[in-house]
C-alpha cells in the first residue's frame, strides 16, 4: 500500500521530480567527470609537469563533494516542501509518523539510485565528449596519455559516495517531516515571512561591508608585495565583506529604490520591489554563498584558460628570439623561406676538443636582442626586450671565467638563452667568446649558426618544430647521444604549453561544476519558497491585473535575484585575477571566453526558474 | 446607459462538458443592483452564491446569458480586457483579507492605482482621503503582519474603494472576524453605502452582517428563491432574514 501511494505520487509530480533529478544528474556527472580526472593516474602523470596535480584533482573532488551534500539537501527540501500537504492529509486520516517517515524515505532513495544510474551514463557521456575536446584543442591524444572514459574505479567511488550521501538525506528529511506537527504541515503555505531591520545594524553593515571589499580588492591588486600572506589575509576580508554585502547592503539598496515613490508607485513595481526585499533577507546565506562560488568556478576557469593563453606571451618574454640554427641545412634555409622574420643574424663558431668559439666579432656587428632581466623586476610584464649594447673589450672570454674572463650577465643570457649555447646544445664543453686572432688559432671547421625572430611565433609552430627536429640531430652529434630535449624557444614553450594545459582542463571542469550546482541551489532555493507566493499571484490576477504584466514582474524579481551575486562574483573575479598578474603577463586574455560560458549556464538556469517558479504560482488557463 | 450597476439577464452556467455529468450551479438567474445599493446574496452551501460572485466579478465565464456592469457587457471579453475590466471597475473584498504582505498598509492601499498607471502625486492624497475615511490613518506605515485582523479588512476595503469602482464586490469579508470586528467593518461597509454612494454586493451566509444590507437576495440550487427589502429598523430586518433562512431548512427538511 505504501509503495503504491508512493509511486502514483510520484507520477502525479513527475515534473516537479524530474527537476531534481536534472539537477542530481548534473551532480553526479560532474563528480563522475572530476573523479575520472582524479584516479586516472596514467592522464594526470601524463599531462602535469608536478606530481602535485593529483593532489589538486583531489582537493577538487573534496570541494565538489562538499557542495553536492548543500546541493542535495536544499534539493530534496524542494521537494519536501511541494509534498508537506499530502503527507499532512496522510497523517490527519491517521497514517502513523513511522509509515510518513518511510514513504519519504523510500521516495528519496528512489529518485537518487535512478539519478545515480542516468548521473553515471551522462556523465561518461560528459568525459569522452569534453575530454575529446579538451584533448583535441590542447594537442594530446587519448591514446598517448591512457585516459579512458569508463573507469571502474571512479564509478564505484560515485556510487559509494552518493548512496551514502542519499541514506543520509533521506534519513534526515524523514526526521524532519517527522518533527514537524500535523497543524504545521497543513498550514505550510500560510506562514507569513516578516522580517524588521534596525536603522543603525544596517549603516554599520553596510560600512562594514565595503571597507572589508576594498581591503581585500587591495591586497589582492597589491598580492606581490603580500605574498602568501596575502591570500589568507584576502579571502578572511573577502568572504565575510561579501555576505555582509547581502545581509546588509543590497536590502540597504532595495530600501532605497523602494523610497523612490515614483519609482515604487508605477505599476506593478511596487509588489515586485516588496517581494524582492522580503525574498532577499531570507536568502542572504544563500546568495552570499552563490556569489563567492560564482567568483571561485569563474575563477577557476579564467585563470585556467588564461594560463593558457598567456602561454606564448610569457615564452616570449623568456626569450625574445624564436629559434638559433646551428648548421643550417637547405632544408631549415627552405622552412625560414616559409616564415616572415624580422630578426634574421648569423654568426660563425668552431667547435674542436677544448670548446666552442663563438666569433667575438660576428656577435658584436649584429648583436641580438636579449630580454632584460634587471634586478626589481617583480611582474613578468615589466621585462623589456632590448638589444645588448655592451662592448666586449677582453680578447677571450668563457662562461663561468675559467679561461679569459667571464662573460658579462647580459651576454651570457645572450649565448645560454638566445643563441642556446648550453649543456642541452654542446653537451660538457665549455663556451668561449674570442675575437678573430683567437679564432683563427682554433684549429676546426667554421660553421654557421642563425638566430631568427618570426613576425608572430604562434603561426609558425609546425615550421618551428620542423627546425627543432632537426636541431635535436645537430645537438647528438654534438653530445655523441640522443638528446630527448635541445632547449630552445620552441621547447620552453611545449613544455610552458603541456602544464597550463592540466590546469585549463582543471580550470574549465571545476569552474562547470560549480557554476552549475550553485546556480541550481539558487534556482531551488528560489522555487521551495515559491508556495508562499501562489495566493498573492491570485489575489493579484483577482484584483484585475493582466498576466502579461504578473509574468514580467515575475521575470524582473528574479532576474534581479540573480543579478546581484552575479555582479559581486564578476567583479571579484575581474579584481582577483590581478593576484595572477605577477606570473601572467596578460590576466585578462580571452576573458570574454569563460564570462560567456558562464552566462550561458547562469542565463539557462534563469530561465529555467522563471518557468518553473511561473508553473508553480500562475494560474493555468 | 441603464441606471443599473449591475444587470444579469438568463444567467446559466454549468460545470463539465459531457451532458450526463453536467451539473447545472446556476439556472436562469436575473437580477439586477441599482447604482448606490447595497445588495445582500444568501443562500445555504452549494446554492451557487460562489459560483455567481466569480461569474459577477469576471473570474469565471458564464455558459449563456448576459452580465452588463456600469453598461458593459462583459460576458464577450478577452482575458485582458477583463483584467483591465476588474481592475478598474469593480473593487473586491475577500474573506480572508487577501493583503500582500510584503507590501505596507499604504502600498497595499495603493496598489490599483499604480497599477492603472495613475501619477505619483496623485496617488498619496487619494489614499490619504480613503484611509481617513476608514479609520486606518495612523497604520499606514505598517505591515499587514502587525495589525488585526480587523485592521487589515479594513485596509482590504481601502483598497477596494481607492480607485473609485463602479461596484464593490465582497464575499464573506465578516468571515475571518470576531463579532467586535465584523460589526465595525459592517458600519464602515454602510457608511461607504450612504456616505460615498458606492453600490455593494455582499455574499454571506452571517444573517447578522447581511441585516445591514438594504435587499437581500436567496438563492437555492442555482435558482433566485426571495427577495426581501428592510423597510423599518435592523433587528426587524434581521428577523425577517432568519424568518427565509428558517423556510429554507425546513423546506430542504420535507423534501
Amino acid at each position: 500500500m505504501l509503495l503504491k501511494l508512493s509511486l502514483t505520487s510520484m507520477r502525479k509530480m513527475f515534473k516537479d521530480y524530474l527537476v531534481l533529478l536534472f539537477g542530481l544528474t548534473i551532480s553526479i556527472a560532474i563528480f563522475y567527470m572530476f573523479q575520472t580526472l582524479a584516479q586516472n593516474e596514467a592522464f594526470v602523470k601524463a599531462n602535469s609537469m608536478i606530481s602535485a596535480t593529483m593532489f589538486v584533482f583531489h582537493v577538487g573532488t573534496f570541494i565538489l563533494g562538499f557542495i553536492t551534500i548543500f546541493y542535495i539537501f536544499y534539493a530534496t527540501s524542494f521537494i519536501q516542501t511541494l509534498r508537506q500537504k499530502e503527507m499532512a492529509m496522510y497523517m490527519t486520516l491517521g497514517a502513523k509518523k513511522s509509515k510518513i517517515t518511510q514513504l519519504m524515505f523510500m521516495e528519496t532513495l528512489f529518485i537518487g539510485l535512478i539519478s545515480l544510474v542516468i548521473g553515471i551514463i551522462i556523465g561518461i557521456g560528459l568525459t569522452t565528449v569534453i575530454a575529446d575536446l579538451l584533448m583535441e584543442k590542447l594537442d594530446f591524444s587519448a591514446e598517448a596519455t591512457g585516459f579512458k572514459a569508463i573507469y571502474t574505479g571512479s564509478i564505484l567511488t560515485t556510487i559509494i559516495f552518493y548512496v551514502a550521501l542519499f541514506l543520509l538525506t533521506s534519513m534526515v528529511n524523514a526526521w524532519q517531516i517527522g518533527k514537524k506537527k500535523v497543524l504545521d504541515l497543513l498550514q505550510a503555505n500560510k506562514k507569513q515571512d516578516f522580517i524588521k531591520t534596525s536603522g543603525v545594524k544596517t549603516f554599520f553593515g553596510v560600512l562594514f561591508s565595503i571597507i572589508l571589499i576594498v581591503i581585500g580588492y587591495y591586497i589582492m591588486i597589491d598580492m606581490a608585495k603580500f605574498k602568501h600572506f596575502g591570500v589568507i589575509l584576502a579571502s578572511i576580508t573577502i568572504v565575510p565583506g561579501t555576505y555582509l554585502i547581502f545581509i546588509s547592503f543590497l536590502p540597504f539598496f532595495v530600501k532605497k529604490l523602494k523610497q523612490n515613490r515614483t519609482l515604487n508607485e508605477t505599476g506593478i513595481n511596487s509588489f515586485t520591489l516588496g517581494q524582492l526585499r522580503f525574498r532577499m533577507l531570507n536568502l542572504t546565506k544563500v546568495l552570499g554563498t552563490v556569489a563567492m562560488l560564482i567568483a571561485l568556478g569563474l575563477g577557476a576557469m579564467t585563470a585556467g584558460i588564461s594560463f593558457y593563453h598567456n602561454v606564448e606571451i610569457q615564452a616570449s618574454k623568456l626569450q625574445a628570439n624564436d629559434a638559433a640554427i646551428y648548421q643550417p641545412t637547405t632544408e631549415d634555409l627552405n622552412t625560414m623561406e616559409k616564415m616572415k622574420l624580422t630578426e634574421k643574424h648569423t654568426y660563425v663558431y668552431k667547435v674542436s676538443d677544448d670548446g666552442v668559439f663563438f666569433l667575438k666579432e660576428s656577435l658584436l656587428k649584429q648583436p641580438p636582442l636579449i630580454p632584460n632581466m634587471e634586478k626589481g623586476i617583480e611582474k613578468l610584464a615589466d621585462v623589456k626586450i632590448k638589444r645588448i649594447e655592451d662592448k666586449l673589450p677582453a680578447p677571450v672570454y668563457s662562461m663561468d671565467g675559467t679561461k679569459g674572463e667571464g662573460l658579462p650577465d647580459k651576454w651570457l643570457t645572450a649565448m645560454s638563452l638566445e643563441l642556446n649555447a648550453s649543456y642541452n646544445m654542446f653537451g660538457e664543453r665549455m663556451i668561449h667568446v674570442v675575437d678573430k686572432s683567437h679564432y683563427q688559432q682554433v684549429k676546426a671547421e667554421e660553421k654557421q649558426v642563425i638566430l631568427v625572430k618570426a613576425d608572430d611565433f604562434s603561426n609558425y609552430l609546425p615550421e618551428f618544430k620542423q627546425l627543432e627536429e632537426r636541431q635535436r640531430k645537430v645537438a647528438e652529434s654534438y653530445v655523441g647521444k640522443p638528446v630527448e630535449n635541445a632547449g630552445g624557444k620552441y621547447n620552453n614553450y611545449v613544455s610552458l604549453k603541456s602544464f597550463s594545459s592540466g590546469t585549463i582542463f582543471m580550470g574549465i571542469f571545476l569552474g562547470i561544476a560549480f557554476l552549475m550546482m550553485m546556480a541550481s541551489v539558487l534556482m531551488f532555493k528560489l522555487l521551495s519558497n515559491a508556495g508562499a507566493d501562489i495566493q498573492r499571484y491570485q489575489m493579484l490576477r483577482k484584483i484585475g491585473v493582466r498576466k502579461s504584466l504578473l509574468n514580467r514582474s515575475i521575470y524582473r524579481e528574479l532576474f534581479l535575484l540573480f543579478l546581484f551575486p552575479a555582479i559581486v562574483g564578476l567583479v571579484h573575479v575581474l579584481v582577483g585575477m590581478q593576484m595572477f598578474s605577477f606570473i601572467l603577463i596578460e590576466p585578462y586574455t580571452k576573458i570574454w571566453l569563460p564570462i560567456s560560458l558562464f552566462l550561458l549556464i547562469y542565463g539557462s538556469y534563469y530561465i529555467i526558474t522563471v518557468q518553473l517558479y511561473k508553473r508553480i504560482v500562475l494560474p493555468k488557463h | 446607459m441603464s441606471q443599473y450597476v449591475l444587470e444579469v439577464n438568463h444567467l446559466n452556467k454549468c460545470y463539465g462538458k459531457n451532458k450526463e455529468n453536467q451539473f447545472h450551479v446556476l439556472k436562469d438567474v436575473a437580477f439586477h443592483i441599482e447604482a448606490g445599493e447595497f445588495v445582500g446574496i444568501m443562500g445555504p452551501s452549494g446554492a451557487g452564491k460562489t459560483t455567481l460572485l466569480n461569474v459577477i466579478s469576471t473570474l469565471d465565464q458564464p455558459t449563456s446569458g448576459t452580465i452588463e456592469i456600469a453598461g458593459t457587457n462583459i460576458t464577450t471579453m478577452k482575458q485582458n480586457q477583463l483584467a483591465d475590466f476588474r481592475s478598474q471597475q469593480l473593487g473586491f473584498i475577500f474573506q480572508d483579507f487577501n493583503l500582500l504582505e510584503n507590501l505596507t498598509v499604504y502600498e497595499n492601499i495603493a496598489l490599483p492605482l499604480s497599477l492603472q498607471g495613475v501619477a505619483t502625486k496623485q496617488i498619496k492624497p487619494s489614499v490619504l482621503k480613503v484611509a481617513n475615511n476608514l479609520g486606518i490613518q495612523d497604520i499606514l506605515t505598517k505591515y499587514p503582519a502587525e495589525i488585526s485582523g480587523g485592521q487589515k479588512q479594513r485596509v482590504a476595503a481601502a483598497r477596494a474603494l481607492i480607485h473609485e469602482p463602479a461596484m464593490i464586490l465582497a464575499d464573506e469579508p465578516t468571515g475571518s472576524l470576531d463579532s467586535k470586528n465584523a460589526k465595525s467593518l459592517m458600519e464602515t461597509l454602510v457608511h461607504m453605502n450612504e456616505n460615498l454612494g458606492t453600490s455593494i454586493m455582499l455574499v454571506t451566509h452571517d444573517p447578522l452582517s447581511a441585516s445591514y444590507c438594504k435587499r437581500i437576495l436567496f438563492i437555492q440550487d442555482g435558482q433566485l428563491y426571495k427577495e426581501i427589502y428592510r423597510n423599518h429598523t435592523r433587528n426587524e430586518f434581521h428577523q425577517n432574514i432568519l424568518d427565509v433562512l428558517a423556510e429554507f431548512n425546513t423546506l430542504s427538511e420535507l423534501n
